[in-house]
């Protein structure tokens, strides 16, 4: 089998990706696809140490919880980038500024 | 061998389509990669052993975020789909002067290395088993474990959704008759 490190560095890239999309990019929609992929990251290092290093099955219900908090996330981050469209007419992170200052 | 071909081309399509993802310009290119990408998540979490969390990402994420995500693009109206490329420098906050660049820089700088320092202590100090477990069906020990040991996240969890889809809809809702 693979080493733990080969998950663990997968893991480390797909974080370093997902940081980048969410610094790169000034779409609101695409930051949250960000926050997926880093999401995803800490749920693959959660199975990847369950099974090479405690060998029980605690590490898989963690990711499911992972899985289960994403999804809710993801539904009230569309829900605000919605609403944000309907008063702004536009999904740019720049126009977000009422709170500034 | 049959591990190898599915850890290799699961690793492939996860570490592509993630790269792809962040090079493309067009919004909806970059959320089909990150279907790919997440196709290749759940290849990766096969190749562990874990085919429960593996049919779960596929459902959940497949079937229902990326698909949401698609749908709040479309909904959000296509000027701003494809984005203008900025150069890196621009990125960089306005903050003072190349004084306090320098300083920040330093001070990230000795931050990480501390960081990665302890981590380093943590890593090594983590065992890994001699002799990984067999491959055998998940399913059944994580449901047991779901109603015994881990009952009261599973119930909170339930709740957690339910508070996530009345305020999803609640704040998406046109406010009508307020003057809005």
């Amino acid at each position: 089998m693979a080493p733990l490190s080969a998950y663990l560095s997968i893991s480390a890239f797909l974080f370093v990706t997902g940081l980048a999309i969410m610094i790169y990019r000034k779409n609101i929609i695409a930051i949250l696809l960000g926050i997926e992929l880093i999401l995803n990251s800490a749920a693959l290092n959660f199975v990847a140490y369950s099974k090479y290093v405690t060998g029980d099955l605690d590490g898989h219900i963690f990711s499911l919880f992972i899985i289960v908090v994403a999804a809710a996330e993801a539904a009230v981050g569309l829900a605000i980038v919605i609403r944000f469209f309907q008063l702004k007419e536009t999904i740019h992170i720049d126009e977000a500024i009422e709170l500034r200052n | 061998m049959y591990y190898w071909i599915l850890f290799l081309t699961s690793a492939l399509l996860t570490i592509g389509s993630s790269v792809l993802m962040l090079w493309t310009k067009n919004l909806i290119h970059s959320c089909i990669f990150l279907l790919g990408s997440l196709i290749g998540i759940a290849g990766l979490y096969l190749s562990l052993g874990a085919d429960f969390v593996a049919v779960t990402q596929i459902m959940v994420y497949v079937g229902g975020i990326v698909i949401l995500m698609l749908f709040a693009m479309m909904l959000t109206g296509g000027k701003d789909f494809v984005s203008k490329r900025q150069k890196i420098l621009d990125l960089i906050p306005l903050m003072g002067n190349k004084k306090s660049l320098i300083w920040a820089s330093l001070v990230a700088f000795v931050f990480l290395l501390s960081q990665a320092l302890l981590l380093m202590k943590i890593f090594s100090s983590v065992k890994v088993l001699d002799e990984v477990s067999a491959y055998s069906p998940s399913v059944e020990k994580i449901g047991e474990l779901l109603i015994t040991s881990h009952e009261l996240a599973f119930e909170l969890s339930s709740v957690l959704l339910l508070g996530a889809l009345v305020g999803a809809a609640i704040i998406a809702r046109p406010k009508k008759g307020r003057g809005n």
